[in-house]
Formats: C-alpha cells, structure tokens, sequence
C-alpha cells in the first residue's frame, strides 16, 4: 500500500513537469521577453509619464502606480497558467497530457511556479522603475504587506489563468482569445485607474465579486486611501480561494464534458 | 467478465453530438463487444470513419462512452482511471507533441508526467533512444523532424512507463515502407520480449497479418467478425486457389469428392481450385491428378490474405 511519504516524490516530479514545460516553452519563445518586458514597461511608462504630465499629487500618483504595476504582475502570471494547456491545444498534443497520470492540481500548481518566476520578474522590475522614474517607493508598507499582497495577485492570476484553461475546454481552440482579454475586462471594474467609487451603483457588485479589488484597496491603504470595504486582504483571499477551489471543480467539469464531446481529441488533430 | 483479458469491452455505445442549437448525432459504435486476453497481439481493422480511433480513444479514457461496460486490466475504465493511466499507454500515426521542444525535452517531459525520477528518466532515455535510433535527434526540435522520426518519438513516448496495454492508432500511416517496416519489427519485439499486450489499429493488411495474432473487423460502429485471419478466411470461404493446366482428360466430377474444396472451374485443360487451405489439398489434387494420367504443364497458387477478408467485410 502506497504511504503518502512514497507518493511525495511522484507528485513533485509530476508538478515539475509542467514547471520544466512552461520554462522550456518560454525560454524557446522570443516573445516571452516581450511579455515580461515590452509590454508591462510600455504600459508602465505611459501611464507614469501621464500622471506626470496630468501633475497628479504623490499620492494620487501611488494610486495609479499601484494599479498599473499589478495589472502587468497579473497578466503575465495568468498567461502562464493559462499556457499550460494552450501550448498542448497550439501543438495539438492534447490528448498525451490527459493519458498521463497526472491530475489538474499538478498542471495548476507547477504552471503558477512559473508564473511566479515571470510575473514576479515584471513585479520587481516595475517596482525599480517606479523608485528610479517616479519617486515611488513600494517598499512603504513593508516587506510582510508587499509579500502578502504579491501573493494574491499571484492566485488572482491563476485563478484568471484557470478560467482561460475551462473555456478552452468548452469551446476549443477558439477561446484562447480569452488568456489576454480576460484581463482587460478586469481592469475596466476592480479600480485599476480610479477608485471603484466613481463607478456606477450597478458595477460595484460586479468590482466587489473581483478578489483584486480587495488586494488593490488593501495595499493603497498604506499610502493614505480609505478602503470602501472592511478587512480587504482577508476578503481577498477568502475569495480567490474559493473561486480556485469552485474553478478546479468546474474544470473537472469542463475536462468530463470534453471526453463526453470528444473535444479532447479535436484538440489533438 | 474474466481477470485474464487485458481489455472486455461489453455493449459500447457511442454517439457524438455537435451544433450547439441545431443537433448533428453520430453513431459511431452502436454496441460493441470485445475481450483480448493478457499478452496477445490484436488488430482492429475496418473502413475509414468505421469507429475504430473512437474505441481506442475510449480504452484509453480520451473519451466517455453513453452506455457499455470498459474493464482494461481487470478494473473499470472510469472508475480507475488514475491508476489505468499509469499502466497503458497510446500511440496514434500522425502524432504531434510540443513543437518548439526537441526530442529529449518531449521525452524528458512525458517521463516527468508518468512520475519517473532522475534517474530512471536517464536511463528510460537512454534506452528508447538506443531502442528507436533517436540518438541522432536528441536535440532536434519537433517541427524539424521527418514523419518517421515523429512517429519512432510517439513509439517512444508510448513504452516510457512500459505499459502492460499499448494502444497503437494506425502506428505506420504515412511512413515510407522501410521505415514502417523497421517500426513493425520494433513492435514485434516488443511484445515478444517483453508480453505486453498490443492492441492496434490499422489500414495495412499485410501488417495486420504479419503483426497480429487476431483480428476484429469493425464496420458501422460495430464488430463484424474476430478470429484468427486463417480462421476468418475459412469462415467467409475465401480460401487459397489452385490454378493447373495439364494436358489429358480429367474428369471433373472426381473433384466434387474431395475434401475442402469449396469450388472449380474447369475446361479442356485447366482447372482453377477453390480450396480451404492449399497446404492441406495440394497433395490429394496432385494425387488426384497423377491417378487421372494427365500431364501437368503449371501449376500456380494464389494464397487469399487479409485484404480479401477486409473487403469481403467492407463491402
């Protein structure tokens, strides 16, 4: 009978497999650098050079700062976990993945680790920027709050990422589309820009059902910002747990009714 | 259901349903039975669209069936899925793994996946690169590499936790024959030394006939006929013919006697033979013709094979 203690090493080797996959991938694509450089430090440097030229005040500054940098964290991590199966439906390859004894924590866990390593690359190197360009300094609320608030953005990346991962196992290859407008759509409610207040009355539901309202309201309290809603950071986290563990059911939904369909295979051909 | 059949397949049904408003509904198995024992070498033959990667897709639990019972190994295909996983495995002709990574990086990866350390992942490599000439593409990416070399690192992928079943999806399409013939040895020795069960699908007759111990012919979604390919010749009467000109007077009705002859054709001088097996009636028609005193002037055998079966089945 298999002991838990003999199973650890097999799962970690099956979690590394996805890490040693999306590294792999990433370290062969061009592109990757562009992820992690262009784009974020295009996006950062417009907005930074904007609230320059508005002549915002320090800490309207640090609201959007705040708010651009975790956006860039938060795309580049969720492509990651979002990669892990598009690199299969992009190489048409699929179906050997979904032979392998491997389940969906596995493919979670070790495409977030690479996410991680990815967005948190782009996290530090916007971090600098902001000090060096902006005279902005993330360091304020200390290292305990920063980790903290950098972990959430990073389980709210995987929890887009997964979402990525369900609809391409319901709608096929078509909604990869969706790894990079998903995103977009939650920059428009969670107060990326401005403050979730000068929303209408009907989309702060919508903004207060998103977990990086919470992280956004949590870490711009350092910098002299009321948070509209009480205790952030543990909401944040109540929430984006529940919504990976509610995504990881729906995704062994998602992974039946694609056997059920035979999309799994159409992913392979 | 017996614990010594690799795979007992019971009733399988499977209907894909597509269109999200309009619904478009294909049978494409309507209820077939199968069991292969432990160790053998089975072939499953039939026409394009006849449901044949539809019933490996399903041992292998890439697909759900609607009714029908699945036990590979002994346990159920859905309920021991995980551990199912871990003891077979498939490889389709056509297959695609990652493109950007090179051979030993697809390989390193799908070890990983089936749970091998370090250093069983080396010396697993090392084996299936001596096993498959891969040495030489080790660090070749897959999108450069020949059909063939794709297909031997599908093979490889295949035999990376030694499977007890491997299911082979049309293993040779599209290889040139040197290469599909090199890829037929490796299979035969792999189940010759090392009793794992082979189940594959194919188009190629004379590979199902070389490789394979039995045949099941599926047509319309269901299991025509499965035998041994001698015994399915026999059972569909397609048999060997004996084709013999001879000079002298043979009285044709002396044939209508003898044992396994299904039929003949004869005139002045030659006879064309309808046997069961030409092995077994060659003799008595030699000796039938020595005793008749004709002259034999050719004597020519054309053996029936599998295509004959296949499309006595196809049509």
């Amino acid at each position: 009978m298999k002991t838990y203690s003999s199973l650890l090493p097999s799962e970690l080797i099956k979690t590394r497999a996805f890490i040693y996959k999306n590294w792999t991938m990433a370290k062969r694509n061009v592109f990757t650098l562009f992820e992690i450089l262009f784009w974020p430090v295009v996006g950062f440097f417009s907005v930074g050079l904007l609230t320059e030229f508005a002549g915002m005040q320090p800490q309207m500054k640090a609201f959007v700062l705040v708010g651009v940098v975790s956006m860039g964290t938060i795309q580049v991590c969720q492509l990651d976990v979002a990669y892990v199966l598009l690199y299969d439906v992009w190489s048409k390859a699929v179906k050997h993945g979904f032979i392998a004894p491997v389940g969906i924590r596995h493919l979670l866990l070790g495409s977030l680790v690479v996410g991680m390593a990815r967005g948190g690359a782009v996290f530090f190197i916007l971090m600098g920027a902001s000090y060096a360009f902006f005279n902005f300094d993330f360091r304020v609320p200390g290292i305990g709050p920063l980790a903290l608030f950098l972990f959430g953005l990073f389980l709210c990346a995987a929890s887009v990422g997964v979402l990525v991962c369900i609809l391409v196992l319901i709608f096929g290859n078509r909604a990869d589309v969706a790894a990079w407008s998903l995103v977009s759509l939650m920059l428009l409610v969670c107060g990326i820009y401005y403050p979730i207040s000068i929303l209408p009355e009907w989309v702060v539901p919508i903004a207060a059902a998103i977990p990086l309202t919470y992280y956004l309201e949590y870490f711009r309290q350092f910098y002299g910002f009321t948070p509209i809603f009480s205790n952030p950071l543990a909401k944040g986290y109540i929430l984006v747990l529940a919504y990976l563990l509610g995504e990881i059911f729906l995704m062994k939904v998602a992974l039946r009714r694609a056997k059920k369909t035979g999309l799994l295979l159409k992913l392979s051909e | 259901m017996h614990l010594n059949f690799a795979v007992e397949v019971k009733g399988l049904r499977k209907t894909f349903v597509s269109g999200w408003f309009r619904k478009r509904r294909v049978e494409a198995l309507k209820g077939v039975d199968l069991a292969v024992p432990a160790g053998a070498f089975w072939g499953v033959l039939g026409p394009n669209g006849a449901g044949k990667t539809t019933f490996l897709s399903i041992l292998s639990n890439l697909l759900t069936p609607e009714e029908g019972q699945v036990r590979i190994l002994g346990r159920d295909v859905q309920t021991y899925s995980m551990e199912l996983r871990r003891r077979i495995n498939l490889s389709s002709g056509h297959a695609n793994f990652l493109w950007s990574l090179t051979v030993r990086e697809n390989l390193e990866y799908y070890a990983m996946l089936y749970g091998l350390s370090k250093t069983d992942r080396q010396k697993k490599l090392e084996e299936l690169f001596h096993l498959f000439d891969l040495s030489p593409f080790a660090r070749v990416r897959f999108e450069e590499l020949s059909t063939g070399t794709k297909q031997k690192l599908s093979l490889a992928k295949a035999l990376l936790n030694e499977p007890e079943l491997l299911l082979l999806d049309e293993p040779t399409v599209g290889l040139d024959p040197d290469v599909a013939r090199r890829i037929r040895e490796l299979i035969q020795t792999l189940h010759r030394e090392k009793g794992t069960t082979i189940l594959m699908t194919t188009h190629n007759m004379k590979e199902a006939e070389t490789l394979c111990q039995e045949v099941a012919f599926i047509k319309n979604g269901m299991i025509k006929a499965h035998g041994r390919p001698q015994d399915l010749k026999r059972e569909l009467r397609l048999g060997d013919t004996i084709l013999v000109t001879f000079r002298g007077n043979l009285p044709a009705s002396s044939l209508e006697s003898q044992e396994g002859i299904y039929g003949y054709q004869c005139s002045d001088s030659s006879c064309r033979i309808l046997v069961d097996d030409h092995r077994e009636r060659l003799p008595q028609i030699l000796d039938l013709l020595t005793g008749a005193k004709v002259t034999i002037h050719d004597l020519r055998i054309q053996e029936s094979d599998l295509e004959d079966v296949f499309i006595a089945f196809a049509q």
